[in-house]
């Protein structure tokens, strides 16, 4: 009774008191929960490997091996080399240049569908977990006959009139991806509504956004983290298939699809140079969904013992 | 003695009054939300035929350009333009085109001059069977391995089973092709046994014909079908380890089963909502695989024909192959929520509930 008064007396007092601490509370939890990602093994190899994706793509930004546009026509098709690492394309063109610029545009583009899907998909979920019955009703209905139309028709649609663009690729992937995110991560929202402490927020009449951001958000950023990370590996599984198609991104401009897509028809003729986009696509999307997986069970106090001591 | 058979024979009366009406009420609740359902189905379609209709006249540039070639005069195009209808207003076109849609006429690619209806029969006749095809493949590998790495005995293989799903679930649907193609391909791969390119000529007339063409549609088949298996692998898994969270095995083996039959009947039979709700949305995000294996095996489907009147800017053709793609999932997604209603009696028991 007593030390609740205080609390209280003290945050009317002085807000700035309670913010200060709740910011030092903050910085500690994010460095256990830093320490405990990286301390996992799939934490530690995702980690690093994420920080080599980052950092190759800066450095692609200014340099690589040879210019994209330099194609040398006398080594066309040739096999991995001192000068070539991973051989030439059918162009000439160097295939480790292509891909180390490609992995900057996939960069972006896992980036940007993990961000939107994450504003896109929580906003969702909270509309759809809404006081009101009418609003709740509508939204879910709505989700769930949005959900069934496919990613290729979204961005077909997209690249009518703008042709194969990055947006497109990226408005695709969000669109679906967000509506899936909505429809797993609804039913935790819901045991979390049901909750008596939101029923006492709500009668102490606090505002729903407040009460979805304090009560609610933190309920469900375990299963938001695993779908964001699903979101955006399989961004990257889309992005080559939309680009082989055409519609994803323009072929000027370097990505991992766009690398697979120029090997593909000459695979039986030459296998290798299809093999390195494919390899690399692969393990960035393992290592994508591993990072998800070794952050929700860091971040959730449920998993993570530290976590719940601090 | 007598009295009180009367009492129970009234009651039993008034028990069974109540069952059949609570069937009816149920009944009418299923139909209420059927019809909802459809209407929700019509409206979704008509905004989807919005938005693909006037997504695509964002730009400027059309089809009429094309047909008249870069060498026409400026009157030629124009004459074209009126042809085909593509002076009068934007609603006034919405609206003709709807119209025909309703009435069942697809109109005519106005590059090639055929019927769009016939055009797209003859290529969906080779999609569809190739997406049941990976649809099998999916279902077939996906579950039976998602029960098997949960009621394995040996911690190696419920191991290896969870990796093998994470590795094959991070390939993307192009190399996965040009793998198999590497691996099986006629003529190029080191078990040379399938064929990698092309589609027998339609209508499959006799038995070997049909038999090429079967033959021809494994290898995509299987390039997609391994992928999405992984995926619904992944979630039947963690489906059946919810039923195991919430004790229903654990009951089950009070009853006398074995832990791998409690999985195989309470388990499944408990996750097959969750399974059926995935299946869809697995089969919305396999056709992008689909079209991108078609394009790879050189196989005629709708692949190719959308991806060449989306570079013609046949806009017509691109609007009503669009809107037939959109109004076949938002078919499947309607046919899924019903299924899902008709299997699971919590969710209709829910419904009830919340309509009293």
């Amino acid at each position: 009774m007593t030390k609740n008064e205080t609390t209280k007396n003290d945050t009317v007092r002085n807000g700035a008191v309670r913010n200060g601490t709740s910011k030092k509370v903050m910085n500690k939890r994010m460095g256990i929960i830093l320490k405990s990602l990286l301390t996992r093994w799939d934490g530690l190899i995702a980690s690093i490997f994420c920080m080599l994706w980052i950092a190759v793509s800066i450095i692609s930004l200014v340099w690589t091996p040879y210019a994209l546009t330099f194609t040398d026509g006398y080594n066309v098709w040739s096999a991995p080399s001192s000068s070539h690492i991973l051989g030439t394309d059918g162009a000439g063109a160097d295939v480790f240049s292509w891909l180390m610029a490609g992995s900057a545009t996939e960069l972006l583009i896992v980036c940007a569908v993990a961000v939107i899907t994450a504003v896109c998909g929580v906003s969702g979920v909270a509309v759809s977990v809404s006081r009101n019955s009418g609003v709740r009703g509508i939204s879910v209905v709505t989700f769930d006959a949005l959900i069934s139309i496919p990613i290729i028709v979204i961005a077909l649609l997209c690249a009518a009139p703008w042709g194969a663009s990055i947006v497109g690729v990226i408005i695709a992937c969000s669109f679906a991806y967000s509506l899936n995110l909505m429809r797993v991560v609804r039913p935790s929202a819901i045991t979390a509504v049901r909750s008596p402490y939101v029923t006492f927020a709500r009668y102490k009449g606090i505002s729903e956004f407040k009460i979805f951001w304090t009560h609610i958000l933190p309920q469900i950023i375990p299963s938001v983290i695993i779908n964001v990370s699903f979101a955006s590996a399989t961004a990257i599984l889309a992005e080559s298939g939309l680009t082989y198609l055409g519609v994803g991104v323009p072929s000027h401009i370097a990505s991992w699809g766009r690398s697979l897509s120029t090997a593909a028809n000459f695979v039986t003729i030459h296998p290798s140079v299809a093999l390195w986009p494919g390899v690399i696509i692969t393990v960035a999307v393992i290592m994508i969904n591993l990072l998800g997986d070794a952050l929700r069970e860091s971040i959730d106090p449920l998993t993570n013992a530290e976590l719940r001591r601090s | 003695m007598m009295q009180t058979a009367g009492v129970k024979q009234t009651m039993q009366a008034k028990q069974t009054v109540q069952a059949k009406q609570t069937v009816q009420m149920n009944q009418r609740n299923i139909i209420k939300t059927i019809l909802s359902r459809i209407a929700l189905f019509v409206v979704m379609l008509w905004i989807v035929s919005l938005v693909i209709f006037f997504a695509l006249r964002i730009l400027p540039g059309d089809v009429a350009a094309i047909i008249a070639g870069t060498n026409s005069s400026v009157e030629r195009y124009r004459s074209i333009r009126t042809q085909l209808g593509l002076d009068r207003p934007l609603i006034e076109q919405y609206g003709s085109w709807l119209w025909d849609i309703v009435r069942g006429n697809l109109g005519t690619s106005v590059i090639t001059g055929q019927a769009m209806g016939e055009r797209l029969t003859v290529r969906a006749a080779v999609t569809f069977p190739l997406i049941i095809m990976s649809m099998i493949i999916t279902l077939a590998m996906g579950i039976p391995t998602a029960v098997w790495s949960v009621t394995s005995q040996h911690a190696w293989v419920r191991t290896s089973l969870r990796v093998m799903s994470q590795i094959l679930g991070a390939i993307p649907a192009l190399w996965a092709g040009l793998l198999l193609v590497m691996i099986f391909g006629k003529g190029s791969g080191f078990i040379g046994i399938l064929p990698t390119q092309g589609f027998p000529a339609q209508p499959l007339s006799s038995v070997s014909t049909f038999l090429t063409a079967c033959a021809s549609l494994i290898l995509p088949a299987v390039s997609v079908g391994i992928i999405t298996a992984a995926q619904v692998m992944r979630y039947t898994r963690s489906a059946l380890l919810d039923g195991e969270n919430a004790n229903h095995i654990a009951w089950s083996m009070t009853a006398g089963m074995t832990y791998a039959q409690a999985v195989r009947t309470t388990g499944l039979r408990l996750a097959l909502p969750q399974i059926i709700s995935v299946a869809g949305v697995t089969f919305a995000s396999m056709i992008t695989g689909v079209l991108t294996v078609e394009t790879l095996f050189n196989i005629p489907g709708i692949a190719t024909i959308l991806l060449s009147d989306m570079s013609e800017r046949d806009l017509p053709a691109v609007q009503t192959e669009l809107l037939l793609l959109a109004a076949f999932f938002l078919l499947v997604g309607l046919v899924i929520d019903m299924l899902q209603r008709l299997i699971d009696p919590r969710l209709r028991a829910q419904q009830a509930h919340t309509n009293q």
